[in-house]
């Protein structure tokens, strides 16, 4: 086939279209309307479920520590601690990726192509980075159980030992984690299940696509 | 400007330029509730764009831009539900659809199909090409040198008349 005619057969193809397609301009401006509804209200709809779920948690932690503050005894110092510490990783984590999916949503997408995806590509890409932030709380889950009035003076030196390999098992893991969740393992089958759900479809994809973006800038 | 006044100029701005957002979705979508949905967000996108829209630019780079960023960043999300059609090759029952038509029409669905196999950049540089825009304003919209786009061009029309050839219409 003569190259020309891949321009004939696509022109044949809409011109009937182009003459015939109309719009509907109270549909139109119906769209345009909705604009007024607030980003984070849109945000909040589109990735309810996770959002919900950490306000939920974020919640439940608040009022848990609110408790513990109000009626203050220093056998809950473990508990305060941990408990404000998983409350402040989390409100930072859930900050930040609305901030982030804000800011994903805000582009202005009249840049060129490559530019636009770039920005695109590497701002879904990061949000593993807020994922990741929230396995630090996993060692705190290991002391807020403790208190001032047993620990660790009333207990035996076996359960010293077993609190401290606990925790300490519990804070490698968090440091672990945090070191190997990031883009280059986002492949790997245990980083897939973590973060599925929270926006990892897309970050795979996103990965997937800044290839194919980096190949198609390159000229060769 | 005045809402109703600038809801008006976009109206007719769309008004005019439809067929490239209705390219642009048909394209990208083949699942018809998807297209719905990618129209509405690129009329959104437009809209939001518009006030800061940049005189230097023509409206249908401004439109080319945003349908294809737009575009190209719905096929990312999460719950897309389907992103091409099964290519050719997998569904040879498909032949039997083409009984009956003519041979411009198989021509069409062949284009069609070559085009959707495409990847996402490829395809975006492929309608701007049958869109018949220069050069120069591929490159401005696409944001790749001018000889880079005679470069892919080049090879992407090889392409398309490699598998036309194959299944010699």
């Amino acid at each position: 086939m003569e190259e020309t005619n891949f321009v004939l057969l696509w022109k044949e193809q809409y011109e009937k279209i182009d003459q015939s397609l109309t719009i509907n301009r109270q549909l139109l401006k119906e769209v345009i309307s909705q604009k007024a509804e607030s980003t984070l209200q849109s945000l909040i709809r589109f990735k309810t479920r996770g959002i919900v779920a950490v306000v939920i948690y974020l919640l439940l932690l608040g009022i848990l520590l609110f408790y513990a503050i109000t009626h203050y005894s220093s056998a809950a110092n473990y508990f305060i601690i941990s408990m404000a510490a998983i409350f402040v990783i989390n409100l930072k984590a859930l900050y930040d990726y609305i901030r982030h999916l804000i800011l994903l949503r805000n582009i202005n997408y009249d840049g060129s192509i490559t530019e636009i995806q770039e920005k695109l590509s590497n701002l879904q890409q990061s949000i593993i980075y807020h994922i990741r932030f929230m396995v630090l709380q996993i060692p705190f889950w290991t002391t807020f159980q403790l208190s001032d009035k047993w620990f660790p003076h009333d207990v035996s030196w076996g359960y010293i030992i077993f609190q401290v390999l606990l925790t300490a098992s519990f804070t490698y893991l968090a440091y672990w984690l945090y070191k190997n969740l990031t883009l280059e393992n986002v492949n790997k089958k245990w980083v897939k299940g973590l973060i599925e759900g929270s926006g990892g479809k897309s970050v795979i994809k996103a990965i997937a696509f800044y290839k194919e973006l980096e190949t198609f800038k390159q000229v060769s | 400007m005045a809402l109703i006044e600038k809801t008006d100029i976009f109206l007719s701005v769309i008004e005019a330029n439809k067929g490239i957002i209705y390219k642009v979705a048909n394209l990208y979508c083949k699942d018809l509730e998807d297209r719905k949905d990618l129209v509405q967000e690129i009329i959104l996108r437009l809209w939001k764009s518009f006030d800061s829209y940049n005189n230097q630019f023509k409206h249908t780079t401004w439109i080319y831009r945003i349908s294809l960023n737009t575009a190209i960043s719905f096929y990312r999300k999460e719950k897309v539900r389907k992103k091409v059609t099964a290519p050719f090759y997998d569904s040879i029952f498909n032949i039997a659809d083409f009984s009956g038509v003519t041979q411009t029409e198989q021509s069409i669905v062949f284009l069609n199909q070559f085009i959707s196999e495409l990847k996402e950049m490829d395809k975006a540089l492929m309608l701007l090409y049958l869109e018949e825009k220069s050069h120069k304003e591929m490159a401005e919209i696409m944001g790749i040198t001018e000889t880079n786009v005679a470069t892919k061009i080049g090879r992407l029309k090889a392409t398309l008349k490699d598998k036309f050839s194959k299944v010699e219409i």
